[in-house]
């Protein structure tokens, strides 16, 4: 295999047999995935990486929207893909395109926006801070900020991250400054900072995982503007699918298998895991032997393949005696205004977003739980951008004309990203009736907003339209998020982490609490959510995850 | 606004307007959009999939959605081709709903204006009729996206021919862009919003 992108020298491939028992198998290449192989490899592990997705390189990347956006380019689609939705529990589920997440080397780290925000440290202790909200299942996490800033900071200089520390007043200690400064302000950016100035709050750099300059044999970013939702084609975003997976790959220690769907994790009747079975490239099933297994398959994925992997020992599903896999689905809330501005922003060139506020970071003195931050930004492609016109105006004739030709260069978005609180009704388990194209059972999604999201919401909507009246709106147009968005990304919280057996699924090591040989990291380990920006905290617990894993493995306490 | 744009909801978006676009198999789609994209690139447009009849019709009624003043629209992009390829290749299963639209079409040009069955036939103040009659008609809605989609997606596509979708937009086509990117970026404008804060 040669090695596309990254610093490593291509290393000769490395292959296992299916009977070998590998050191680790990690289930998902995408940003926990790819972290936990480099870092295993690094640390001097054999490691088998399976992909559901295939690999691609820069050369097959494009401006090509109507592929990328329109027809789900790179993600999880019917019928390799099933899912059903549902409201609350006592509905039958509906087939829906709900949940949306890359299939590809990389998962959704290859198409992100990359926003790569830290956690604050009062993100890990709300619910001490706050108490409990009535009907949500608030917990502290089982590890603070402190423990986590070493893992940040490797990250951040891992794969790459362009920011600015030390301007937030308000973030956590830092041990090191980004690696590279800010990516080049582009227009929604001084909007954002006349905006904040003006309401007397604080436009900060944002902090992005795209190289600034060029990095670890990396291009920086061109500032070409097919961003958001598109992989890069000049390789200068820093997905896992770029720096990762082919350091891991350089290693010699690291095979990669792509297009490998994970039907079960077996365990033993001594409640060790044994090894994954999958369907491969052309649909054979393989049975794969490890000593330890890494689940990083996201939020929705791992708890399914959880619940598949069920056994005489785990007849609740594989490290599910707490009954909590699936349990406490979140999203992140995501509130969004327009707005018509006077001269030319051109959002669609540049990062998707350069500057943020975060202000509204704690909201409890406003009456409210949880907290968010905004950007301006306006990365909609020509096609999306024109089904985005002012709902009030013409959608056909001159008139619609006029506006797409006077509005594309001249809108810009206000994007409020919020917390959302954890409820045990919203899971993700194994849909009764529907299938996948593999036979698997599909993911069955039950989710409802908790009312007090649904108030916060619109107390960030109406900050929203602030800001870019702020910023010299000519006119703003938009809506409170209502109680049913249309697909979710971001999927977290499905086998939280916890110090107690009974209420969490995996302790502060991500080790599964029923399985001494299990890991389990991705979206999922989360206790809550954040505020809308969940990627580097992801990352961070992958690396401190291996780290803990590669420590229990070299002391014979995996067996 | 919020089902129209956030990261949560642009697919929904999409959905809402264009569902009958989103159906087909997205495995075989991937294939199918690659073979179109090809097929434009050897030849000549030709039509492969209307009648000579139905693609005038089709091409009235983007040329109403998006029509040609002192800038190129929806006839001069190509957008009757961008259609007519999507339903004989990626869209084949598609095809007969849209032949069904058409014939639709036909009987309420007919309703409308006595006589007549072709959209095409009718001046454009009478197309403009014809189509306010049916906007909250799924067909219209279909035909809208498809104009859009046609309009602004690549030209390899068969539409959106040397890009006069992106140009009527204001987007250039560039692999790279440097600062300042706007009108808002140029220093000195920045200087004048913020003062002593630039």
């Amino acid at each position: 295999m040669t090695i596309l992108q990254g610093r490593g020298q291509a290393a000769p491939a490395r292959r296992f047999t299916p009977d070998e028992a590998v050191d680790f198998v990690v289930i998902g290449s995408g940003t926990a995935g790819g972290s936990v192989a480099r870092e295993l490899t690094r640390l001097g592990h054999n490691v088998v990486l399976l992909e559901q997705g295939k690999q691609y390189t820069r050369a097959d990347f494009h401006h090509d929207e109507f592929a990328t956006v329109f027809n789900n380019g790179y993600c999880n689609t019917p019928p390799s893909h099933i899912q059903t939705w549902r409201k609350t529990p006592n509905e039958k589920a509906e087939p829906r395109h709900y949940l949306v997440y890359a299939t590809a080397v990389g998962g959704s780290s290859m198409h992100y926006a990359a926003n790569y925000w830290r956690f604050r440290p009062g993100d890990f202790n709300e619910f001490s801070r706050k108490g409990a909200v009535r009907g949500a299942a608030m917990a502290d996490w089982p590890i603070t900020y402190d423990e986590l800033e070493p893992y940040y900071t490797a990250v951040e200089w891992a794969i790459g991250v362009s920011g600015q520390g030390g301007v937030d007043p308000n973030e956590g200690r830092r041990s090191r400054q980004y690696p590279m400064p800010p990516l080049d302000l582009n227009g929604p950016g001084v909007l954002l900072e006349v905006a904040a100035k003006k309401l007397g709050w604080r436009a900060l750099p944002a902090p992005m995982a795209i190289a600034s300059r060029p990095y670890n044999g990396r291009e920086a970013c061109h500032n070409c503007g097919f961003c958001w939702y598109f992989p890069c084609e000049w390789g200068a975003k820093s997905g896992t699918n770029f720096t990762m997976v082919p350091e891991a790959l350089a290693s010699g220690r690291c095979e990669l298998r792509t297009e490998c769907k994970v039907s079960s994790i077996e365990s033993d009747n001594r409640g060790r895991v044994t090894g994954v079975v999958y369907f491969d490239q052309d649909r054979r099933e393989v049975r794969q032997r490890a000593s330890a297994v890494f689940l990083c398959a996201n939020g929705a994925e791992t708890p399914r393949l959880l619940l598949m992997s069920r056994s005489n020992r785990f007849q609740n599903g594989l490290a599910n005696s707490s009954g909590m896999v699936g349990k406490h689905l979140m999203f992140n809330g995501n509130t969004g205004a327009a707005a018509e501005f006077e001269h030319e922003v051109n959002g669609y060139r540049g990062a998707p977003v350069t500057r943020i506020v975060l202000d509204t970071y704690e909201t409890h003195d406003k009456g409210h739980y949880g907290g968010g931050g905004f950007d301006f930004r306006y990365p909609f492609p020509p096609l999306l951008s024109s089904l985005n016109m002012p709902p009030d105006g013409p959608q056909w004739g001159a008139d619609f004309k006029r506006n797409l030709r006077r509005l594309h260069t001249r809108i810009s978005h206000c994007w409020g990203h919020t917390t959302q609180l954890p409820q045990a009704t919203n899971a993700v388990d194994l849909d009764p009736e529907a299938k996948d194209s593999w036979g698997l059972p599909a993911i069955r999604v039950t989710f409802k907003e908790h009312d007090a999201d649904l108030k916060f919401y619109k107390y960030m909507f109406d900050r929203g339209v602030e800001l870019l009246k702020a910023a010299g709106a000519v006119r703003t147009w938009g809506n409170p998020p209502g109680d049913d968005p249309g697909n979710a990304v971001h999927m977290l919280g499905t086998c939280r982490m916890g110090n107690d057996p009974g209420t969490s699924v995996v302790n502060a090591s991500h080790r599964a609490h029923d399985v001494p040989n299990l890991f389990i990291v991705d979206g999922s380990s989360f206790v809550t959510s954040g505020r809308g920006q969940p990627t580097l905290t992801i990352q961070a617990l992958a690396f401190r995850a291996a780290e803990h894993a590669s420590r229990m493995a070299k002391r014979g306490e995996l067996g | 606004m919020s089902d129209s744009f956030s990261r949560r909801d642009f697919v929904a978006t999409v959905g809402s307007i264009g569902a009958v676009w989103l159906l087909a198999d997205a495995a075989e789609r991937g294939e199918a959009l690659a073979h179109a994209a090809h097929q434009v690139q050897q030849a000549q447009p030709t039509l492969q999939f209307f009648t000579r009849e139905q693609a005038a019709d089709v091409e009235a009624f983007a040329s109403r959605i998006i029509p040609t003043d002192d800038t190129p629209g929806a006839r001069e992009a190509g957008v009757v081709y961008f259609i007519d390829r999507s339903l004989a290749t990626f869209l084949k299963d598609q095809a007969p709903a849209f032949t069904d639209g058409l014939t639709k079409l036909s009987r309420d040009v007919g309703r409308k204006f006595r006589g007549q069955t072709r959209l095409s036939a009718l001046t454009p103040a009478q197309q403009d009729e014809v189509l306010k009659s049916i906007e909250k008609t799924p067909f219209f809605g279909t035909m809208r996206f498809a104009t859009l989609a046609g309009m602004f997606s690549l030209p390899t596509y068969g539409g959106n021919l040397d890009f006069v979708g992106w140009k009527l937009m204001g987007q250039e086509n560039a692999m790279e862009f440097r600062a300042p990117f706007s009108w808002y970026d140029q220093p000195a404008n920045r200087r004048a919003l913020l003062g002593g804060d630039a």
